[in-house]
């Protein structure tokens, strides 16, 4: 019989990693081996996880697709489940689905291209997937470009990550604060202002978005300055979930389901929907 | 297909036979003004001769306003299992549109994934439907959704003496076989179904014009003035959601009993009409105003699944129009549409 669409695989918390004050890393690996060993993700996909008791909520996958001996979700307690997924402790059982996605991040059409990340505040998770995979890769692209923006220094996520791109001379990395405190020697600002001085030829790049509802007019309108392509142009949207396999209907824009069809769109398959961005 | 007649006679004796071997769903009088699809132990209780619609449609028997999706319970292992209540039923009495409905349903939920609690119950149930005069609010002609030509184990129309029966599974063609007696339909059956599908066909008062309005749409998408005309006594109360045949949206809570050891999880009908449809973390709402709800309703119902399986999810049965306090009527704004795009 067809694997049933709504019963989660057992897994278990294996390492907890506090992160910010309000963000914290999970090391997740299924119990049953051979669910874990067949669990292969693509950049940009999300699981559903359960918190027994409590209810199930979307995360992105922020690991390497190439690990598969457990997998890696960045999770923000903002209510209910990632509360609670928040109080457990290393051991402890959550279940998951997924995982889900057919939008995934270009990393196999971004091959022999340039490509710049723009990522805002939470935005960096989902993004680590694609990272990760690339720095393993890197002679496969032309020229990396990160740009991050965080509200301020102490919500800067994955800053072991930061320093190793920072210290490798074939990725240029700019990460801004919209608040900085009197430590602070980085940029200062929205990520959007950083967008001008980016060098890359516009048919020759592949840009990837991800961040705040907010953000993604402000950066397509700077990205549309530069000419950049509009099916060169990648977005990771968010919207409510409640089933994640395309039958509860909350996750649609127009006539798309973010579920299914995303949650990474490009821009152009975005222009005909309405209030996609 | 085949293609049968059931005499007149025989029909009752038909029914009874069937109520007395199947759990046998029908129509039966709710109150003055309603009907409702329930469960009949008593032939008498049947009352196919409804003038409205169905309140609720038939949809629930497949997929229940609230449903348990998994069950578990926490001990040093976490168990779960699934438990969807699944017999074999009849559902007798349902009209060509709502037919349609449920088509639209299967498709629904088979596309891409099966939803299992769906189809665990509709694989086990045998559908005969019932062709009847339409109601007035009922415009599925001008969807193309007043006759079914599928999704049905037998579908009967009244030929004053006689029903014609579509024969339209083997499992519908075992039951006509074992419970009644029929004969093959020849051609002045034939002609008399003709008949009485035109006298049918013009019996619709309701019609909308739903030429262009796949195009028209994305026009009057941003002509504010006209949606706040068109939604501006909608209460936002989700009424025409929860009668509609086709709507299919849902939420899933999880809920623990009070010994913290067995939980579940459980998904319910939800409503793009309501405010709390589009909330995300932070308060931030997608659909935030009740002009807005309205036209992702229509889009959902007028256009979403042309593009995804070449129809309209709304088989223009006329509930949600009926349900409305507001008066706003599906089909009448479809109309609209046209009027405010051509002149
Ligand atoms: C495809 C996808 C990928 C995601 N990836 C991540 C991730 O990697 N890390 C992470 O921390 N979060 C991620 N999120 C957001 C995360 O799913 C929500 O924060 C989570 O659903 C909130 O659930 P909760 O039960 O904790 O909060 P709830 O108790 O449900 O809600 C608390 C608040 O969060 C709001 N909320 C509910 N759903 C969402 C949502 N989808 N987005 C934003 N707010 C919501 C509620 O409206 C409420 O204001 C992702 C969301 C999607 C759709
Ligand atoms: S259209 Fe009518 S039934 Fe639907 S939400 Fe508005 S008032 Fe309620
Ligand atoms: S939208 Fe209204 S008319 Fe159309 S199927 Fe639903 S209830 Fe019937
Ligand atoms: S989350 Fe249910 S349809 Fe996308």
């Amino acid at each position: 019989m067809e694997k049933n669409i709504y019963i989660p695989d057992l897994a278990k918390i294996i390492r907890i990693d506090s992160v910010t004050a309000n963000e914290k890393i999970f090391d997740i690996a299924f119990i049953d081996k051979e669910v874990q060993k067949s669990f292969n993700f693509k950049p940009g996909q999300f699981v559903e996880l359960t918190v027994f008791g409590v209810g199930e909520a979307p995360f992105c996958v922020a690991s390497n697709p190439r690990n598969n001996d457990k997998f890696q979700l960045c999770v923000r307690a903002v209510g209910s489940v990632s509360k609670a997924l928040h109080n457990l402790k290393e051991g402890a059982k959550v279940g998951i689905r997924g995982p889900f996605g057919k939008g995934v991040f270009p990393y196999k059409e971004a091959e022999q291209h340039n490509v710049l990340v723009v990522a805002g505040g939470m935005g960096l998770v989902p993004l680590m997937s694609f990272l990760t995979y690339m720095m393993d890769l890197r002679e496969q692209y032309k020229n990396v470009m990160i740009i991050y923006g965080a509200v301020n220094p102490a919500n800067i996520l994955y800053k072991n990550e930061i320093s190793y791109w920072n210290s490798r001379d074939d990725i240029s990395v700019c990460v801004t604060v919209d608040n900085p405190d009197d430590k602070w020697t980085g940029e200062i600002g929205v990520c959007t202002k950083l967008i001008p001085r980016v060098d890359f030829k516009p048919e020759d790049t592949y840009t990837i978005v991800c961040g705040p509802p907010v953000m993604y007019k402000y950066v397509v309108q700077e990205l549309e300055k530069k000419n950049f392509k509009e099916d060169k142009i990648f977005l990771s949207l968010e919207r409510r979930m409640e089933c994640g396999v395309g039958k509860c209907n909350h996750c649609h824009i127009g006539e798309k389901l973010v579920c299914v069809d995303g949650p990474v769109f490009s821009l152009w398959e975005l222009r005909n929907i309405k209030e996609a961005i | 297909m085949l293609y049968k007649v059931l005499k007149k006679g025989s029909y009752d004796l038909f029914l009874a036979k069937l109520i007395a071997d199947f759990e046998f769903i029908g129509p039966v009088k709710k109150d003055k003004a309603t009907h409702d699809f329930k469960k009949i132990s008593d032939i008498r209780k049947l009352d196919v001769n409804y003038k409205r619609t169905t309140i609720a449609p038939a949809k629930k028997i497949l997929y229940p306003s609230t449903e348990t999706l998994l069950q578990y319970e926490i001990n040093e292992d976490i168990e779960m299992s699934v438990d969807y209540e699944a017999g074999e039923k009849i559902l007798f009495g349902i009209d060509a549109c709502d037919v349609n409905g449920l088509n639209f349903l299967d498709r629904f939920f088979s596309d891409e994934m099966i939803d299992e609690p769906y189809f665990s119950k509709r694989r086990k149930l045998t559908v005969i439907g019932l062709d009847r005069m339409p109601s007035d609010t009922n415009f599925s002609l001008s969807l193309g959704k007043e006759y079914a030509k599928d999704g049905f184990d037998l579908f009967l129309t009244d030929l004053n003496n006689r029903y014609f029966v579509r024969v339209g599974s083997e499992k519908g063609n075992d039951i006509l076989t074992k419970y009644a007696d029929v004969s093959d339909a020849g051609e002045d059956d034939f002609k008399d179904y003709n008949k009485f599908m035109d006298t049918y066909r013009k019996s619709f008062k309701l019609k909308a014009d739903i030429n262009n309005l796949y195009d028209n749409y994305e026009l009057i998408y941003n002509n504010k003035d006209f949606w706040n005309r068109v939604a501006k006594d909608c209460y936002s109360c989700g009424s025409c959601c929860l009668v509609c045949p086709t709507c299919f949206c849902f939420n899933v809570r999880d809920d623990m009993e009070l010994n913290l050891k067995k939980g579940a999880k459980t998904r319910e009908w939800d409503s793009c009409m309501i405010p709390e449809y589009g909330l995300v973390a932070g308060g931030h709402n997608f659909r935030p105003d009740k002009e807005n709800r309205l036209k992702q309703r229509y889009r959902c119902k007028l256009k979403t699944f042309i593009d995804r399986f070449g129809t309209y999810s709304c088989v223009g049965c006329g509930r949600c129009i009926e349900a409305c306090l507001a008066k706003i009527n599906i089909a009448e704004d479809i109309n609209a549409v046209k009027k405010e795009v051509s002149v």
